[in-house]
């Protein structure tokens, strides 16, 4: 017997997921999946598991590889467990020209992590991903879900002491 | 109609059509990876790019619609440019390793390389790699070769209706997968290694056996099911190596069921007979034609001077060809014997003399798309016929509703406008309910009619079932296998008439095997002669020719104790007859146990013969290879065997002399229709409790498909287990994997329990087609459980 | 005047020592003769003999089935079947030349992409029995292991010339 997924899913999520449900017609269900992963994602801690897709992806009814695709493709969507804050740094064409290389560079050396990983005590992943769309602002990078912008040095140092 | 010009021709076209549709109409050729004529349009792989005038970049010929007056250059120095940039960022990831793979010789890739492909790459960092799927026992992978055409991807999404294979990650690491590494559960997924245009996905059992170049290929017909898919047979050094699908729109389009394309691992199995056998004081002797046919001759000869030749019966495979059954039938008529059927798995045949030419379809195969809305009665029509199920799932797509009326709510890849889940011995009575209901909206209803089905009590879901199948013009139903093995078959095909004519729709019936169609026209039936001629007093079914107890059977091309109803009844009383003449390709232990002649028939390949298609199509093939050992072709056996016999008329030089006497009489004649069915004589009460459901499965339904390996190790076969539902479960007390025993009066099996929730409720679920299954006689009767 | 010098030359047997001039030379010169099979006469390291099949030096055979060799041999001489070898790699289960049927082109050579199947520079053999003519794969293999040094030095012999 399968077993029944979507129990996963918590009441609020589940409600939460009916809501984006209500934005598309039946058809078009799949539309909701973007933000049902991301509702399925807050509710595990910032990550999602295999079966965690599954329920998202019974819940909406679709087949389970479009959850899956969905989730690989996204950069936000996380597939191994991270830290308490997510530390997501663009590298894209107009951060690059304003110097991310050494934001990443200094991001690496303060948290003696390399790109990717998390720090030991938890606290912290840092990733590098494409065009946050904050070009205007470049050099950006996204803590958690608050955009920074115009980044310098002391500006970084400054965000990270204020991390939890 | 606008007009543009390609390459300097000019062409009147009607809009909305794409560049490459018009180029390859006019045989054009534009090169392409991603773009396939029967699934949507992608535009990734960039490889169709043409120059259009005006156009201020080269555009895709594949998503660029014609426009009026569109001056289009395919090899114009700009587009080739484009298509051999192109070629390089694709030849970037490629692995250069044409030898070792196993789509050289016939890859697209490699083809247009060789047009649009440098001699040697700028590209000098290194090749991505990509770990391998298993994605099940038919298709073999090597994901390096992937160019992420997406063709497999659309194939499950939009064909088959159940995606399975999705694009992973992005960018430079994009990649096809399951879900979660899995093996592809569909009936058709064969039809991936034929799309892909590299060597990603490949044959399994093909897999480094031959190269195209070297293997011949003749058109041959599908053996197993009624749709008679066109098939080219590759053969190399008289092997066959590979069976692909032959386009044909009218039927098959250019698809091909796995159970088609796999089917040939089966044909030189280990269980082929060589030679001819004979059973001398217990002992089995292998002999030479001219003595087996001798003894089995003179057997014959015998019985019939001692009991009368209408004490002999035949049972013929109905995947046998129509010159079979025709020679088979004519030698069983010439001995005095109307003992002769091609329907193994069926019980009822009260209404036979109703049945027109043939059951089948009086409509085309093509035409299913077109019918607006379609009931299923007793079919799992994805696995007995999967090329009609494609078809199904087409019209569905098109806006058509489709209706069910079956023991299980299979997973169909399409949705159904509603359902009704009933109990095998309900199944009548839910038929007939919803004709009443049907009836009661008549202007004018059948006072008789009526009357007979006063008492009838119609539940709320049959009531709301038959208020949406009034809705449509023009429709179709389908009889499957469940309501044509039932045991009130008779009753199901009166109702489904009935409400056919009530809601404007034909009655189609699947049948089983490849050629039901040309055993009826051939005269493989026992109330009716070669081209319809009634016979004044019909002879036996094969299910009532094992039920009287024959002292003499001549079998030919079945397994009674896998392919019969009441197997272990047939199984008797073969051990019980005197004389059992076996003509088969296979040999097994089972069948030494009750014959005493086998002779040995070849499979399909390697005959000349007709298949008749459920639209009544005349496909006639000839042998693709040599036969194994001595073994003959069944219509040269017969022939010399009813010489032996000295029958008159059987002076046959060639299969096709055989068709032509046949088909001058019978050519142009439909089947499908039923003529006047009688009215059931009373409606039996549905039964009270557990009642065994029976189906054979899609890998399991002949001798060839059973002895087939990959088939029998792909995920979609079933095992023989117990299936019940949840609820049922339950109620038993049994969890998944428990022995249980399952009784049906003197007769029990034990056999693991599997939880099957789509199956309805106090239904027990036990295949047919099985060693470990074969004591149940009957298929839909009452039987109990109890853990063992 | 003429026919004094052709008197002269009549008498004195000329034009036999003029020929017998040549004969003297080559009486005396190095010999060319071979004592064969004692001795032979260097082969070009191009000699297109009896087939052979080679193995790269870790003793992993080099045939992958393609069967390209197959394919281009214009007398059908070679026979191969293959199949999936137990580690998933391509292998041929049969290789089959038939020396009767070959005409020692060397197409097979030009063709392998991988260098296995090479013709040696072995023009001596023999056979006794009807069906020796077939080489097959072991045998095939058997010669490329035995004569492997042979067989590297005649492919670096000839490697720059390609």
């Amino acid at each position: 017997m399968t077993k029944n997924y979507i129990e996963l899913l918590t009441d609020a999520s589940q409600k939460n997921i009916d809501e984006w449900l209500a934005r598309y017609p039946y058809e078009k269900r799949r539309s909701a999946l973007l933000p049902a992963l991301h509702v399925a994602q807050d509710q595990n801690g910032g990550y999602l598991t295999d079966n965690l897709l599954q329920a998202v992806a019974d819940y909406i009814d679709v087949p389970k590889i479009y959850a899956y695709e969905a989730a690989t493709f996204y950069s936000m969507f996380e597939l191994k467990p991270v830290g308490r804050n997510k530390v997501y740094v663009c590298n894209s064409v107009c951060c690059m020209l304003r110097g991310s290389d050494d934001i990443i560079e200094q991001l690496k050396a303060k948290l003696n992590i390399n790109l990717g990983e998390t720090t030991p005590d938890g606290k912290i992943t840092l990733k590098e991903v494409e065009c946050l769309a904050a070009c205007g602002g470049a050099p950006a990078m996204m803590v958690n879900k608050t955009y920074h912008e115009n980044l310098t040095s002391e500006k970084i140092d400054e965000i990270l002491q204020g991390l939890e | 109609m606008i007009e543009i010009e390609i390459d300097g021709k000019k062409f009147q076209v009607e809009p909305g059509k794409m560049i490459i549709e018009v180029a390859d109409d006019a045989g054009i050729r534009i090169p392409r990876f991603c773009y396939h004529k029967k699934l949507s349009i992608a535009a990734n792989c960039r490889m169709c790019l043409i120059e259009v005038e005006k156009a201020p970049k080269p555009l895709p010929a594949c998503a660029t619609p014609v426009s009026d007056g569109m001056v289009v250059h395919t090899h114009s120095a700009r587009a080739l440019d484009a298509q051999r940039s192109v070629m390089e960022f694709l030849l970037i990831n490629h692995p250069l390793d044409c030898p070792i793979c196993d789509q050289g010789g016939e890859c697209e890739l490699q083809d247009v390389a060789v047009g649009y492909g440098k001699d040697v790459s700028r590209y000098t960092e290194g090749k991505r790699s990509v770990k391998d799927k298993d994605i099940g026992s038919l298709v073999a992978t090597d994901m390096t070769r992937c160019i992420h055409c997406t063709r497999c991807v659309r194939f499950g999404d939009e064909v088959l209706g159940v995606p399975q294979l999705g694009t992973i990650g992005r960018g430079g690491k994009t990649e096809i997968a399951t879900y979660v590494e899995q093996s592809l559960d569909s009936v058709m997924s064969g039809n991936i290694i034929d799309l892909c245009p590299v060597g990603a996905l490949t044959s399994k059992p093909f897999r480094f056996q031959a190269r195209s170049w070297e293997m011949e290929q003749e058109t041959n017909y599908s053996p197993h099911d009624c749709v008679g898919s066109n098939l080219h047979i590759q053969q190399r050094r008289q092997k066959v190596l590979r069976v692909a699908p032959k386009e044909n729109e009218a039927i098959n389009e250019t698809w091909l069921s796995d159970r088609d394309r796999f089917s040939y691992l089966g044909l030189l199995h280990e269980d082929r007979l060589a030679e001819p056998l004979i059973k001398q004081n217990g002992e089995w002797k292998t002999v030479d034609w001219q003595f087996a046919l001798n003894v089995a001759a003179e057997g014959i000869r015998k019985l019939i001077d001692a009991q009368g030749g209408q004490k002999i019966g035949a049972i013929i495979s109905p995947n046998a060809t129509t010159e079979e059954m025709y020679l088979l039938q004519k030698m069983m008529r010439a001995l005095g014997s109307q003992n002769i059927d091609h329907r193994t798995r069926v019980t009822d045949v009260s209404d036979q003399k109703h049945i027109g030419a043939f059951p089948g379809m009086g409509f085309s195969i093509a035409s299913i798309e077109e019918q607006s809305s379609i009931l299923l009665i007793g079919s799992h029509v994805t696995h007995e016929q999967p090329i009609i199920g494609h078809r199904i799932r087409k019209a569905a797509l098109q806006g058509s509703s489709i209706f069910a009326i079956n023991l299980e709510n299979y997973q169909f890849p399409f949705d159904l406008s509603d359902k009704l889940i009933v109990k095998p011995s309900a199944l009548v009575w839910h038929l007939a309910s919803v004709a009443k209901v049907l009836l009661t909206k008549q202007t004018n209803p059948d006072s008789e009619l009526m009357a007979f089905l006063a008492d009838l009590h119609v539940s709320e879901e049959a009531n709301a079932f038959a208020d949406k199948l009034m809705q449509f013009d023009k429709g179709c139903i389908f009889l499957g296998e469940i309501a044509q093995n039932h045991p009130q078959a008779s009753a199901i095909r009166y109702f489904a008439e009935l409400i056919g004519k009530m809601t404007n729709a034909q009655v189609g019936t699947l049948t089983t095997g490849a050629n039901a169609a040309g055993a009826w026209l051939a005269g493989a039936v026992p109330h009716r002669s070669a081209a319809q001629k009634s016979v004044a007093s019909p002879g036996l079914s094969a299910k009532q020719m094992f039920d009287a107890k024959l002292p003499a059977y001549l079998l030919f091309n079945i397994e009674p104790e896998y392919d019969c109803t009441h197997a272990q009844t047939a199984i008797n009383a073969l051990k019980d007859a005197s004389l059992v003449v076996v003509m088969t390709p296979y040999v097994t232990e089972a069948i030494k146990e009750y014959a005493d002649v086998i002779l040995p028939i070849v499979p399909f390949t390697e005959t000349s013969g007709t298949y008749v298609n459920v639209e009544g199509k005349w496909q006639h093939f000839s042998g693709t290879v040599k036969p194994f050992g001595e073994a003959r072709p069944g219509w040269k056996v017969l022939r010399v065997l009813s010489n032996l016999l000295d029958l008159e008329n059987f002076e046959f030089e060639s299969s096709l002399d055989v068709l032509n006497t046949l088909k001058d009489s019978v050519d142009g004649i439909l089947g499908g229709h039923h003529n006047a069915l009688e009215l059931p004589s009373k409606m039996n009460l549905p039964h009270e409790g557990l009642e065994r459901i029976t189906q054979w499965p899609i890998y399991r339904t002949d001798n060839l498909v059973r002895r087939a390996y990959a088939l029998q190790e792909n995920i979609v076969n079933t095992i023989p287990q117990i299936y019940v539902n949840n609820a049922l479960a339950k109620k038993l007390a049994c969890a998944e994997g428990d022995l249980i025993v399952v009784s049906q009066g003197q007769a029990s099996v034990t056999l693991p329990l599997a939880i099957n929730d789509a199956l309805v409720d106090d239904g027990v679920y036990i295949p047919a087609g099985f060693q470990e299954t074969a004591t149940l006689n009957e298929l839909f009767s009452p039987v109990t459980i109890v853990r063992s | 005047m003429k026919k004094i010098v052709q008197i002269i030359k009549s008498f004195t047997l000329w034009e036999l020592l003029i020929g017998m001039k040549l004969t003297g030379r080559y009486l005396f010169a190095k010999k060319v003769t071979l004592q064969f099979p004692e001795e032979k006469t260097p082969y070009s390291p191009r000699f297109r003999g009896l087939h052979a099949l080679r193995r790269y030096p870790n003793g992993e055979e080099r045939c992958i089935a393609c069967k390209l060799c197959e394919a281009v041999c214009p007398a059908l001489a070679i026979t191969i079947e293959a199949e999936p070898r137990e580690d998933g790699s391509r292998r041929t289960t049969r290789y089959d030349i038939d020396l009767f049927k070959c005409i020692y082109c060397g197409f097979c050579e030009e063709s392998c992409p991988v260098d296995s199947i090479v013709e040696t520079n072995m023009s001596l053999y023999h056979f006794e029995n009807r069906g020796e003519n077939i080489m097959t794969k072991p045998m095939l293999l058997a010669i490329g292991d035995k004569y492997e040094k042979e067989i590297a030095e005649s492919k670096r012999a000839d490697a720059p010339y390609r």
